[in-house]
């Protein structure tokens, strides 16, 4: 028998149990919706997060500590031969070390001190063109900076939000209390006092992902060499050409050095891993929208069987007249494949609907916390957006007919399996 | 002429509960190509159970069955079905059509099953029940048709696929007499004009001695296989 009209059969018994079939269809549209409104938002989540992040991260930016947040830490410190094979590298543009300076105080003009910040030595030239977008300053640049220059992270400047003075202008000056190690004649803290010129003070930037300069000032490498006696970086930054390469750059910086001697943050491997988690939620709530698929597939079974009692004569007729097991399988089988598109199909019209829907809903109901983390304003709102992907779209679809083929399985065994004499007496 | 079907020593039982109830206890005939045979017997002789097993439904437990030379015994389901489909017609005492198919779409449904288009299984179809005389009921469905129709509309059906035997299980229980005559005067029409041939099971002597020969079935064995004189035909 023709598979054409296997199908055309099929559908014809399907018309005549018009209610039925509508039930059991609606029971595979609903599970459908379910995973596809939820496949459509998780992924809409999914490429939100990974665009925020990615615009947030500076990808192009590798940082290189010392020791192993999995082997131990360690006290070395970077020389500067070390960040100049850092910076030979294949594919890394730049490399800057940064000297932190502990045990610091800052006092304003008016002897009002700051402490919690992080304090380190830079060469302000490199430094700038590692971090174009976020040294940037609230005052007019360029400027020219000197010994005894400093520059000012916005949050050091503005502790609190409420108060609207800052802690100092361009051209102020400053006291800096530094705390050096001495060694002899037993280890100690020798403080320091010296005075800084404020060169410029630095915009809001937020943290892209490990540091953030909020938090920082700077004072010249130079200066801090001198006061210190020592020339070595606790941290080196490097600048990939290419952040599609940075986990390759990563393993060869890292051949650079001992094992376990350092650690690179690579925000792609964090992004990836992120991506990861996303999506693993995203098959997991699809699995769980899948069981509504499992239970429509149950009610097709039990649709389809009790057809199958009633259809017993029919079933003995066809067989009489020389129908094969086989072909009276396929025509059930057809309801049921039959049952599956059409759910399949109207399914991804409501599920992206309701994932419309939903996105609505959420967008409304969740009020975005101020967040002064992430700092472009204009992505601070959630605005879940559902996002076709033809892929899930594919596998919903594909499992709808499965589903709907393996309840069907029983049932349309049942019919092929009668035996001919008994279906033909069957009232 | 040869014999388009033997039976040959043909056991079988059923079960009713535990006990086993003999309905065939050993039956040999052959059936001739073009031949009408009427089997005849009371209700429980086991004649529905030889025209099933004769039409390849059901498997006797001891025995063989030859049609057109094929042993059924050693043929598997989807054989059977094929040969069911190509070579044997049934007529059944209920009718059996699907009640929700037209005339036409009945009649067409072994051609169908047999895979052919359907330009061709609708053409075939329409002019099976012309021949019948039913071209004006081909777009009724069967509750729309009288018991004579209904037969009729079945008929054609089991001789759509041109087969070499049509099996009738009382094909004239479920007709008032008038109409059961009738429907044996187009069954013997058509056993002579095309040749067909015809097993028919009744239990009425009179339906059966229209036959060329019947078989009297009694508890399961032939009770004595007599010819129909010319003349006591109807």
């Amino acid at each position: 028998m023709k598979v054409s009209r296997i199908f055309a059969m099929a559908w014809e018994n399907m018309k005549q149990r018009r209610v039925r079939t509508t039930l059991t269809t609606l029971g595979v549209v609903i599970g459908i919706t379910a995973i596809i409104s939820l496949a459509s938002l998780g992924e809409g989540f999914r490429l939100d997060v990974k665009e925020r992040m990615q615009s947030g991260f500076e990808l192009d930016n590798l940082t290189v500590i010392p020791g192993s947040l999995f082997a131990g830490l360690s006290l070395d410190r970077f020389t500067d031969e070390k960040v100049q094979e850092i910076s030979n590298v294949t594919g890394v543009k730049l490399a800057v070390g940064v000297m932190q300076l502990g045990n610091v105080t800052l006092y304003n003009g008016n002897k009002e001190p700051v402490q919690a910040f992080v304090a380190t030595a830079v060469n302000f030239t490199e430094f700038m063109r590692v971090f174009p977008d976020r040294f940037v300053f609230e005052n007019e640049a360029p400027w020219q900076y000197t010994n005894d220059t400093i520059i000012i992270g916005y949050k050091v400047n503005h502790p609190n939000e409420n108060i609207t003075e800052p802690f100092a202008v361009a051209n102020d000056t400053v006291d800096l209390t530094l705390g050096i190690p001495q060694k002899t004649p037993i280890p100690h803290m020798e403080y320091q006092n010296h005075t800084f010129i404020v060169g410029g003070t630095l915009q809001k930037r937020g943290t892209p992902g490990i540091t953030n300069f909020d938090y920082w000032i700077f004072i010249p490498l130079e200066t801090a060499r001198t006061i210190f006696n020592s020339s070595e970086y606790d941290l080196v930054f490097a600048k990939v050409y290419n952040s599609e390469d940075s986990e390759k750059i990563a393993k060869d910086i890292e051949a650079l050095f001992p094992p376990y001697k350092i650690t690179i943050l690579v925000p792609l491997t964090f992004i990836k891993q992120v991506d990861n988690i996303l999506t693993i939620i995203q098959v997991f709530l699809m699995a769980i929208a899948s069981i509504s698929l499992l239970v429509a597939g149950i009610g097709i079974m039990n649709i389809m069987t009790v057809s199958v009692m009633e259809r017993t004569r029919e079933i003995g007729i066809l067989k009489a007249i020389g129908t094969k097991s086989r072909t009276i399988l396929s025509v059930f089988l057809a309801e049921a494949v039959l049952v599956g598109l059409m759910g399949g199909f109207i399914g991804m019209f409501t599920g992206y609907g309701l994932s419309f829907g939903l996105a609505q809903v959420l967008s409304s109901v969740v009020q975005p916390q101020q967040n002064t983390v992430l700092q472009n304003p204009e992505r601070q709102n959630m605005a879940i957006s559902p996002v076709f992907s033809p892929q899930w779209t594919a596998i919903a679809f594909v499992f709808a007919v499965v589903v709907c083929i393996i309840f069907g399985l029983y049932p349309a065994r049942k019919a092929s399996k009668l035996n001919p004499v008994e279906a033909l007496r069957y009232e | 002429m040869s014999a388009i079907l033997e039976v040959k020593d043909i056991k079988k039982s059923y079960y009713l509960g535990k006990i086993q109830v003999p309905a065939l206890r050993g039956v040999s005939f052959e059936v001739k190509q073009g031949e009408f045979l009427a089997i005849f017997g009371p209700s429980g002789s086991g004649k529905s159970t030889l025209l099933h097993l004769m039409g390849g439904l059901d498997r006797p437990d001891q025995g063989e069955i030859l049609i057109d030379g094929a042993n059924l015994q050693k043929l598997h389901d989807n054989e059977l079905a094929e040969l069911r489909l190509k070579k044997i017609g049934f007529v059944f005492q209920f009718f059996n059509l699907l009640p929700r198919l037209t005339a036409l779409r009945n009649v067409e449904l072994p051609l169908t099953v047999a895979g052919l288009s359907e330009k061709e299984t609708l053409e075939k179809a329409r002019e099976m029940l012309k021949l019948m005389g039913l071209g004006a009921r081909v777009d009724h469905k069967p509750s729309e048709l009288s018991g004579g129709e209904q037969q009729r509309v079945a008929m054609a059906r089991a001789l759509i696929n041109d087969p070499k035997i049509v099996l009738a299980d009382e094909p004239t229980g479920n007709l008032d007499t008038k109409t059961g005559w009738e429907l044996v005067e187009l069954m013997q029409r058509l056993n002579k004009e095309k040749g067909q041939t015809f097993v028919m099971i009744t239990h009425d002597p009179h339906i059966a001695e229209t036959a060329d020969r019947m078989i009297h079935l009694r508890d399961g064995l032939i009770e004595e296989i007599k010819e129909v004189p010319r003349r006591n035909r109807q």
